[in-house]
């Protein structure tokens, strides 16, 4: 056991004289992306000396903030100041020289190369000729100037993820970054190697430099940071001084209040009801391949004619059970009951014939074929039937009958459906394969954030395209981190965490300051309401 | 007024084309001006060339000829691509072909109406065997066979070598590197144009039906165009590589038998004449498509004659490989910028 860790000692902070300019200072940026709002009207500062964490749920818009800040993208609108005078970066290279840099979720190093060398790469203050020893010399007095413990002559490949991200934040501060970037630093870090970059976190601002970290868990926010910043939809919601904010307050900004959409529970006259499990999972256990468990001890049950929401940060498993339910996955342990049937061993086509529709998390990486016909992939899931096959042969013809009602159904206006499936929109992709997956969810939909990258009118049509199912007597497994969304189409909801579910609620009792406490990590207790499994 | 070039996810098919000409243009054009530099006269040679390979039924012939195994290895390459392997083996597989057929023409007595057959089919299958240890390296462990199907090329280059030089020399002793002329023949119809030709262009249309209307040919596209989608749609992934790649392997090894049973009549060493490695530079301008790969194939036995054309000038054989490599690089650059266009911003 790893003893408690002492309290992170906080050094002496550093307070900027009166009318000092914030080292930067963002006034109405938009980035529009085809069909999507990425930001809008964001206005953020960042004062000499402050920590400022960027809170916000996955799509919230924090990332494409953070790039334009960093020149990866140029902003649509709005404009960036630093230290008071406005700039504009074309390339994280004068962004580096302006003095901001980024440390980005996944590490930018050679694996091969050793920690002096990752460090020298690539920088114009790098002696012309230089031996290794040199070089890590160079180093260790750099990171000794910076308070960074590193051992120059290891090779990347070699060291724990912590220490590669120690050495990715020596890399960024030895290019004299004043504002240093970090993108969910502690999604890779152990509780130790937090405790330790935050250390290094509160040393680097005392002395007048900035942090902007970017999170969505609410706990290491307010451990570490001194404002916050909550993101929403590409928006900003508020700035906050941390000191006054707990994690309720915190959640509720995340996750939004305000119902825009409307409540679409409610079921007609001929609706199917609530019936039968349909399929059962069964303390479904399951890991990465590389030896990561992402889905742990998770036990759920689809019934027919109900739409089960599941709430949660991305990344806590729901792309793995995505899999595991519609047999793209093994699960290394657990069991999976289909109609009473044991599918645990089941294969991707047995689920499909069973009657699993499955809108994938990554459409046109997972559910398309980007560089094939629009026909092609819209037959994706019926070219072994007739018309289109009576066992050998494929017909053409009837495939592009058929992509045409797919289409149709979907909206979808198609030029030429021999066009590759990548010219059309993401929106357009979207939409032709829920379609597509709708066809054949004769019993269970799996809808893996069917909304993401759709306006607000495609949302409406992709949420009624649900309800049309769950009215028809389909289990409809419906996976999004926009709350407000589960709450107006989810009978129950499910929150994930750690490849766990924390607890499941009914919609009509659930109350969202508990589904946010949930989705941070805390267990659902006994006097919680809506207790459902 | 402003412009700004912008990046299309896919050419027009106009554009595409056109890029096409303009590379065989601009790389006619850069091979003239060197040409000129030699002290050669370029308009001249051109239309040295342009008479001698299409003015006369022998020229024709010649390249007829050469279409045939260029047809079958380019086929062979674009087969692989299908399902995203890159068969750099083709050269390695027409050996082997060669070598099966040569075995069976040589040690199996019988009619020839039974051992033409008998030896398409040991060319077909030595081809396959020789891509087989490729293939389940790929399929199981996952090893690139780029690099696997490349190496065996030196083997098979080498095995036929020493057959031809050693076990099976021409008993009669008037060859001194070859085996015996084979007893059977694949019979002429053209000239020297031999039955390998229809057959070749049977095969490409055969290959063309399996990918356009086959279930099994459908399934295999996805793979290609994307793994993870057919791991999406419960399709077999590993099974079709398999099968893809052997039958890229099995239409190599055809070459080889035609060439060696048709056009050389003796098995040798040198006898692909490089076919294999032209087969990826025919797929690569037929963009993979088997029916294309009949017009990319023609284009490219009629720059390998006019080759032989230019060399009886005097010219020689690396500046005409010179012009070949600068056609598939003008293509190259054409295919990519064929995807931009320009707006106003």
């Amino acid at each position: 056991m790893i003893a408690p860790e002492p309290p992170v000692p906080v050094p002496t902070r550093f307070v900027p004289p009166p009318g000092t300019a914030p080292i930067v200072q963002l006034r109405g940026i938009a980035k529009y992306f085809p069909g999507v709002i990425a930001n809008e009207d964001v206005d953020l500062d960042v004062m000499p000396g402050e920590i400022h964490a960027l809170l916000g749920e996955n799509g919230a818009g924090k990332s494409t903030l953070m790039n334009i800040l960093t020149g990866i993208y140029q902003p649509d609108a709005g404009e960036i100041v630093i230290d008071g005078y406005p700039q504009s970066f074309a390339s994280p290279v004068e962004a580096i020289a302006a003095g901001i840099g980024m440390v980005h979720q996944h590490f930018k190093l050679v694996k091969a190369f050793t920690v002096a060398e990752n460090i020298h790469l690539g920088w114009s203050d790098t002696p012309r000729a230089v031996s290794a020893a040199v070089l890590e010399r160079r180093t260790a007095e750099l990171a000794q100037a910076l308070n960074l413990t590193v051992d120059p002559a290891a090779r990347i490949g070699e060291l724990s993820t912590g220490e590669q991200q120690r050495v990715e934040i020596l890399r960024v501060l030895t290019r004299k970054a004043r504002v240093l970037i970090l993108d969910e630093p502690t999604a890779v870090l152990t509780p130790a190697e937090a405790h330790e970059l935050f250390r290094a976190l509160k040393d680097f601002v005392a002395r007048g430099n900035a942090v902007i970290f970017i999170s969505h868990k609410l706990d290491e926010v307010l451990e570490i940071s001194d404002r916050v910043t909550v993101l929403r939809g590409g928006r900003k919601v508020a700035t906050e001084q941390t000191a006054g904010c707990t994690e309720t307050s915190l959640a509720r900004l995340m996750v939004g209040r305000e119902i825009v959409l409307s409540d679409m529970r409610g079921r007609s006259a001929g609706a199917a009801p609530i019936g039968a499990p349909v399929m059962t999972l069964e303390d479904i256990r399951a890991d990465d391949g590389q030896g990561h468990v992402v889905l742990d001890g998770l036990s759920l049950v689809l019934r027919a004619g109900e739409i089960l929401g599941i709430a949660g940060v991305a990344g806590n498993g729901q792309k793995e059970l995505t899999q595991v339910i519609t047999g793209m996955r093994q699960a290394a342990s657990g069991r999976i009951l289909v109609d009473g049937a044991d599918f645990s061993r089941a294969g991707a086509a047995e689920f499909a014939d069973f009657g699993v529709g499955h809108i994938p998390e990554d459409r046109l990486h997972s559910g398309l074929a980007p560089s094939l016909s629009i026909t092609d992939n819209a037959v994706l899931r019926e070219y072994d039937r007739p018309p289109l096959s009576g066992g050998f042969g494929f017909n053409g013809r009837a495939a592009t009958a058929l992509a045409k009602d797919i289409a149709e159904a979907a909206s979808v206006t198609v030029p030429d459906f021999g066009m590759p499936v990548r010219n059309l929109s993401g929106g357009n992709q979207q939409r032709l394969v829920a379609r597509r997956e709708m066809r054949i969810a004769s019993r269970v939909l799996v809808a893996a954030y069917p909304s993401r990258g759709l306006d607000v009118g495609a949302i409406n049509m992709m949420m009624r395209y649900l309800v049309e199912l769950r009215d028809k007597g389909v289990a409809v497994l419906f996976i999004s981190e926009e709350l407000e969304e589960l709450l107006n189409l989810s009978d129950r909801i499910a929150v994930m965490f750690h490849g766990r579910v924390m607890g499941v609620v009914d919609t009509a009792e659930a109350d969202i300051d508990t589904i946010g406490l949930m989705m941070g990590g805390k267990r659902l207790t006994d006097d919680a309401k809506g207790r459902g499994h | 007024m402003a412009y700004r070039i912008q990046r299309i996810p896919s050419a027009p098919p106009s554009v595409a084309l056109a890029a096409r000409g303009l590379a065989i243009v601009l790389a006619l054009v850069t091979a003239g001006i060197v040409l000129a530099a030699l002290g050669f006269n370029p308009l001249a040679l051109g239309w040295q060339v342009l008479r001698t390979t299409f003015g006369s039924s022998y020229g024709l012939e010649d390249v007829g000829l050469l279409v045939i195994p260029l047809i079958f290895t380019g086929l062979a390459v674009a087969v692989g691509q299908k399902i995203g392997a890159q068969n750099i083996g083709a050269e390695g597989q027409f050996y082997a072909g060669a070598f099966a057929a040569t075995g069976v023409a040589l040690f199996v007595p019988g009619p020839m109406a039974v051992i033409l057959p008998l030896m398409f089919v040991a060319g077909a299958i030595g081809g396959a065997i020789w891509i087989l240890i490729p293939t389940l390296a790929r399929a199981y462990a996952d090893v690139n066979e780029l690099i696997t199907t490349l190496l065996l090329n030196f083997v098979a280059t080498l095995l036929v070598y020493w057959v031809a030089t050693g076990p099976w020399l021409d008993p009669s002793g008037r060859a001194l590197a070859t085996t015996a002329r084979l007893p059977h023949e694949v019979p002429e119809f053209w000239g020297i144009v031999h039955w390998g030709l229809p057959v070749a262009v049977v095969v490409v249309l055969l290959v063309g039906a399996l990918f356009a209307f086959t279930r099994w040919g459908y399934e295999v596209r996805i793979a290609g165009s994307n793994p993870q989608a057919a791991r999406y749609a419960g399709m077999p992934f590993r099974r079709h590589l398999i099968m893809v790649m052997l039958l890229s392997g099995a239409i190599a090894g055809l070459a080889g038998m035609f060439e060696v049973a048709g056009t050389v009549h003796r098995l040798q060493g040198g006898i692909s004449n490089n076919f294999g490695y032209l087969g990826i530079m025919v797929a690569v301008l037929a963009r993979a498509s088997p029916i294309g790969v009949l017009p990319a194939a023609a284009l490219m036995a009629i720059i390998l004659n006019s080759g032989i054309v230019l060399q009886t000038q005097g010219i020689t054989v690396s500046t005409v490989l010179a012009i070949t490599g600068l056609i598939l690089f003008y293509t190259a650059i054409g295919d990519e910028l064929a995807r931009y266009r320009i707006v106003r911003a």
